[in-house]
């Protein structure tokens, strides 16, 4: 006699259908519990800043301790190709091996504050950042991560300035804002940085930062130039900040000790800065400055802007407060001329 | 019909407490991994992808302004139209916000473009509403490029080699392309023509500014009116500025029309208290009339008087016989004027 079909044998014998069914019932509640806890317990936006969450003290020093005692490396750099340059004004600091080592995580900040083309000057210049990438790479590091925190749709500024792009090429990782990366610092002796958010979270496993800025003008501040740049490492609405814009850019040198700062004076924005939008606001200034100091290579892009150190009271600020020297010359810059 | 029992055999069930031994030890060491997360693992695993596209700004929801922006040929939107109120430009114009803020701004409709045709460009338009003409006219001359030559799109409208600049009524108006070329200076131009078309017709349109100075010696391009905090004073506000190349040198005039000639002479006060706690010292100025003050610090010489209920004067000059030839300027300019 045949038996009914739901107690058909497999062809084996092991298994039949009502046995199959049932593993197969009690598998799929197994899986769409487990998806349904791990989708639960699943937090998109990361760890972010709470109320009573002890507040960091800064982002780190990430200043070479070799160079900890004295004042500092710097190369000046004039010509008007951005990599060749830059290639040469590492290259006349000891290499790119001096600063970065084998399995090194660098962190690059760019000033990517707007979405607007390379050619208006407004941020970091894409063929410089990667320049700088690949050198990294070519040094060891292990990866290079880019970021900055432009408040208006990060998307759009890092595509349209063409930074975007240039990380792709070089196979750096892009670092966009998102909510989980912020946590509140308290600087110490900090009047305006106290329990504000801060984009603490790109830092962790990083071994060294470069900063890599443009030279302009700016409607407040007077330049932006490296210390500024810096200011994109600011969460929350940080434009209250432009109150007391001297106060706060000083205290955003002691936020952070990069390794190396790149001052892209090849173009200056000199006027209607930071945004600018006529190539009339640009001039051919064809100075790149490579140094450790940030302060002293502001002093440099200073100048560049036809100023005085006078007019940018910041960086007397920030050299009294330690950051560094305005007195570039002490750092006896290599001179490097790259037209030649 | 009974369950048919499995036979398992010692080793058999020997491999399976092991491997489930294994699994049980995996799962501890990932719960104490996850409990101390390398955070820059987690900021490389977790930083969303950016989608090589343009995507639409965060800004206010959309303005007026953004009804007027034109759909022109050639000109191919890349994103959404964007707006900003006064809560929100500095998210787009970090940094340069306060100088529209401070000149009255309302709101800010704006748009990217990509110019198709034989000379492609990347091209960026905004609309600024600031209320009344005079604010835009605030913003228009305060950013005014030297030597960037006038046009005839609107009674204050200038071009520079990739940019138009221009306001109209209470709109200020900048078309920004990336590259300089005549092809896309003209694709400027036809969007400007079109975007005038869907503008408002100008009411009390501040004329030509410049017509408040004496002609002699002054650039017509730098006349400029200071929404706020001119000279530095905080407070001292709506002030129009034109610099002149004199013969005894140069300097820069002022003209503070006030409501009433009280509030012209207490502008007056403020500024001179301001001069003198910056170093300035009082001189005489021989031929000036009396009502004029002179003040000088290390050769930059300052002229203040008060006419009617206009605040007048001259900043920053490079000698006194410069800034009393256009301070007497100045004064006959304003004979006949309340």
């Amino acid at each position: 006699m045949k038996p009914p079909p739901d107690q058909e044998q497999t062809p084996t014998g092991d298994l039949n259908r009502r046995d199959f069914l049932k593993r197969l019932g009690y598998a799929s509640a197994l899986a769409v519990t487990a998806g349904s806890l791990g989708f639960a317990l699943y937090d998109l936006k990361g760890p972010a800043a709470s109320k009573g969450q002890k507040a960091l003290t800064g982002l780190g020093n990430y200043a070479l301790k070799t160079l900890a005692s004295g004042p500092g490396k710097m190369a000046i750099v004039r010509g008007t190709d951005r990599k060749v340059m830059v290639e040469q004004g590492i290259k006349a600091l000891g290499g790119m091996e001096f600063f970065i080592q084998q399995g090194d995580r660098v962190l690059i900040k760019v000033n990517a504050a707007f979405a607007t083309p390379p050619a208006l000057a407004a941020t970091t210049n894409p063929e410089l950042l990667a320049a700088v990438a690949a050198l990294c790479f070519k040094a060891g590091a292990a990866q290079v991560l880019v970021t900055d925190n432009p408040i208006n749709n990060p998307a759009s500024c890092f595509e349209i300035t063409g930074l975007a792009q240039a990380a792709r090429t070089t196979g750096a990782r892009l670092i966009p804002p998102h909510a989980g990366l912020f946590a509140p610092v308290s600087l110490p002796q900090g009047r305006l940085i106290q329990n504000w958010p801060v984009m603490a979270g790109v830092f962790p496993g990083v071994h060294k930062v470069i900063v890599i800025s443009p030279v302009k003008d700016h409607q407040r501040a007077g330049a932006s130039m490296t210390l500024k740049n810096l200011y994109g490492f600011l969460g929350g609405r940080r434009n209250v900040f432009h109150q007391d814009i001297n106060g706060i850019i000083t205290e955003l040198s002691q936020l952070l000790r990069p390794t190396l700062c790149i001052l892209d004076g090849t173009v200056t924005m000199m006027t209607n800065g930071p945004t600018g939008g006529s190539l009339s606001d640009l001039k051919e200034t064809g100075t790149l400055v490579v140094a450790t100091d940030p302060v002293a290579a502001d002093a440099v892009g200073v100048e560049l802007l036809g100023r005085t150190l006078a007019d940018i009271p910041y960086l007397r600020m920030a050299e009294k407060a330690g950051a560094g020297t305005a007195d570039y010359l002490k750092l006896q810059p290599a001179m490097v001329n790259t037209s030649a | 019909m009974a369950r048919r029992q499995t036979k398992v055999s010692p080793a058999q069930r020997l491999t399976g407490y092991v491997i489930l031994t294994l699994l049980a030890l995996i799962t501890v060491w990932l719960f104490i991994q996850q409990s101390r997360f390398n955070p820059a693992v987690l900021v490389a695993l977790r930083a969303p992808a950016l989608k090589g596209h343009v995507r639409a700004g965060s800004g206010a929801a959309l303005a007026a302004t953004a009804a007027l922006l034109p759909e022109v040929t050639g000109f191919s939107p890349l994103a959404p139209v964007e707006s900003y109120n006064p809560d929100t430009l500095s998210n787009k114009i970090d940094g340069k916000a306060e100088l529209y803020l401070s000149a009255g701004f309302k709101e800010m409709s704006c748009r990217m473009y990509s110019l198709t045709g034989p000379e492609p460009a990347h091209v960026d338009v905004y609309l600024y509403d600031m209320g009344t003409p005079q604010n835009a006219y605030a913003v228009f001359s305060g950013q005014r490029r030297p030597g960037a030559p006038g046009l005839s799109l609107t009674a204050n409208a200038y071009g520079t080699a990739n940019a138009l600049f221009f306001t109209q009524g209470k709109f200020y108006v900048e078309i920004v392309a990336d590259r300089a070329s005549e092809p896309v200076k003209n694709a400027l131009q036809t969007y400007a023509t079109a975007l005038l078309a869907k503008l408002p017709a100008p009411q009390g349109e501040v004329k030509s500014q410049a017509a408040a100075f004496p002609k002699e010696g002054l650039a017509a391009d730098t006349v400029r009116l200071s929404a706020a905090d001119t000279f530095g004073l905080e407070g001292f506000n709506n002030v129009l500025t034109g610099e002149y190349t004199l013969k005894s040198g140069k300097a820069t005039a002022f003209l503070a029309p006030r409501h009433t000639p009280e509030q012209a002479k207490a502008d007056a006060r403020r500024y001179l208290d301001f001069l003198a706690a910056n170093g300035y010292k009082k001189i005489p100025a021989p031929g000036s009339p009396e009502a004029v003050t002179a003040l000088d610090l290390d050769n930059s010489f300052e002229i203040v008087f008060v006419h009617g209920r206009t605040l007048a004067g001259v900043h920053d000059a490079t000698s006194l016989a410069a800034a009393q030839e256009l301070a007497a300027a100045l004064q006959t300019k304003l004979k006949g004027k309340p």
